[in-house]
């Protein structure tokens, strides 16, 4: 398939999938949906931060602004990862089951790939959204609502190492995501629980927020091996958050991650299709 | 509708109709094992997080236990926001509503079936959470008087699932809003609820957010709950939440029946109790 045919069919998917997430309400609320569920999930950790700086927990009030700190770029871009693990993980059984349409995006000549990227996309977009607001709202409350000193200078991030960093993370989120399709396209039992069981692995793998040198020393191999750990170093490190001296060698693991994600999701995914085929799993119902 | 006044054969027929909704609830979510170890599991990474969050800021140990209950009662939240409230539509994308609605009982009937069902299910896996959570992050508890625990325990049960029965009307006419709306009642609550903090009635947190919190039921029966468990304190200090928690139930129950019948009329005017894919 020419690569305009795929880039047409993906544009058109996207355009499908950004109209299904989107204009169940007006663009004012669409936009509030998009934010509050990010910045609810940081609020929580903010608060766990402030209570137990107001307890005296530990050392210095240095130490809770700057974790705070550390913590929203953390959360904030984890949003990309809760987007794109939710939206793909269910976008099967929705196509499949609910609208009844999966069958005839599987027969349409060479769509069902530039499909599901063109759906992922659209969690991309939601999670940049997220992520933006996020960032602005942290701003807005902790510096301007409750004068809390936070370090963090939205203007002064530097975007070369930024956008690099962002691109690679959303390449193997994506293909993460991929993975998670072809599971849902064998399975009918796990659609539920794929997208909230990887986004917790990461959450709690992914020094989203803590550092991983806090956990077990048993588990912290696995956190080595996920792309979301080099991708929120790369992101800290372009916020002035971490010591950039490490941020090449935090972008190369990045990319060989992605890499490998990007060929297992590939693979994973054409299998995923071929034993479907088979078993003519494309137009198989669950509910009832 | 519910009438005013049941006969006995009424009475009947509805407890029937209630205790066969249960069972197919009951049923449903435990013949598949994966399921159920999806829903203990998954939780215990979200917890573990906090609880290492919890050990990086230097909070005490026993922080770690209200973590493990704010925990186990968030997977009644999830019951109620997306196995009751947004069930009618769940049951309405599946053609099943209009069998409900033809049914010689009351919805309301229905919606306590479902309520029993869902919270003995949760309670089996809250039950693994608190333990799994237990056994994993070694935290302390101190529990002193057990009954009042369950007592607090039955009342923050009901109270919530009243509340999901409120939220199931509201949901019945609802198209693509139910799952976005159900999605946006998740992380937001469990700030205001102060799941995951040590304690929400603390000096620290806005008196406005404690107030806000105090609306949902969880937050309430969640507070006593530790108090009781992690804190070793008596039914004396948790009066004040036992009669909250009465309180809850009493306004939202005749709210939910008004909510159900108001909207279930508001349907057949409009003609939307059987659309699909709004």
């Amino acid at each position: 398939m020419a690569v305009a045919d795929f880039v047409k069919s993906a544009g058109e998917s996207f355009r499908v999938g950004w109209k299904i997430e989107s204009n169940w309400t007006d663009p004012v609320l669409f936009a509030t949906y998009q934010v509050i569920r990010p910045l609810a999930s940081l609020l929580i950790v903010a608060f766990i931060v402030i209570i137990g700086a107001s307890v005296g927990a530990s050392a210095n009030a240095a130490f809770y602004s700057q974790y705070l700190a550390w913590l929203i770029v953390g959360n904030a871009f984890y949003a990309f990862v809760l987007q794109i693990m939710l939206g793909m993980a269910i976008l099967v059984h929705v196509d499949r089951t609910r609208y009844e349409v999966l069958k005839n995006i599987y027969i349409s000549p060479g769509t069902l790939h530039p499909y599901v990227i063109g759906r992922g996309l659209v969690s991309v977009v939601n999670g940049a959204v997220s992520v933006i607001l996020t960032l602005l709202f942290s701003v807005a409350i902790f510096n301007g609502l409750l004068h809390m000193n936070i370090p963090l200078n939205l203007l002064s991030v530097n975007l070369l190492m930024l956008v690099p960093a962002v691109i690679l993370g959303i390449i193997s989120l994506l293909a993460i995501g991929y993975m998670l399709c072809a599971v849902n396209i064998v399975s009918n039992r796990m659609e539920f629980i794929l997208g909230d069981s990887v986004s917790g692995i990461f959450f709690l793998l992914g020094g989203v927020i803590f550092p991983i040198a806090l956990l077990p020393a048993y588990v912290r191999p696995i956190s080595n091996v996920l792309p979301i750990t080099y991708l929120l170093n790369a992101v800290r490190e372009s916020f002035g958050l971490l010591p950039a001296s490490s941020y090449m060698s935090d972008l190369a693991s990045l990319a060989l991650t992605t890499l490998v994600t990007l060929i297992i999701g590939i693979t994973v995914f054409r299998l995923a299709e071929q034993r479907a085929k088979k078993l003519g799993l494309f137009d198989r119902k669950s509910e009832y | 509708m519910l009438p005013n006044t049941l006969t006995r054969e009424e009475l009947l027929t509805n407890l029937r109709a209630a205790y066969a909704r249960m069972w197919v609830r009951l049923k449903g979510s435990n013949k598949e094992v994966t399921g159920l170890v999806a829903e203990i599991g998954l939780p215990i990474l979200t917890i573990g997080a906090y609880v290492i969050l919890y050990q990086a800021i230097g909070l005490p140990a026993t922080a770690g236990g209200a973590v493990i209950i704010g925990g186990a009662m968030i997977a009644f939240w999830t019951n109620v926001l997306w196995n009751m409230s947004s069930q009618w539509f769940w049951e309405r994308e599946s053609g099943n509503l209009e069998m409900y609605l033809v049914a010689p009982v009351s919805r309301m009937s229905v919606l306590l079936g479902m309520a029993m069902g869902g919270s003995v299910n949760t309670s089996i896996r809250a039950l693994g959470i608190v333990l799994l959570g237990i056994f994993v992050f070694q935290v302390p508890f101190q529990l002193a008087d057990p009954l009042t625990v369950g007592l607090v325990f039955v009342l923050t049960l009901v109270a919530l699932y009243t509340m999901g029965m409120l939220f199931a009307s509201i949901f019945m006419l609802y198209g693509r809003e139910a799952w976005n709306t159900a999605n946006l009642l998740q992380e937001p609550v469990y700030f205001l609820s102060g799941a995951y903090f040590p304690r929400i009635y603390a000096p620290i947190v806005p008196f406005a957010l404690q107030a806000a919190g105090s609306l949902i039921p969880m937050t309430i029966g969640l507070d006593a709950i530790r108090r009781l468990a992690l804190n070793g304190e008596s039914i004396a200090s948790v009066w004040p939440h036992i009669l909250a928690l009465i309180a809850s139930t009493l306004i939202l129950f005749p709210l939910a029946r008004r909510a159900l019948n108001y909207m279930e009329s508001l349907g057949k005017k409009e003609g939307r109790l059987t659309l699909r894919w709004q």
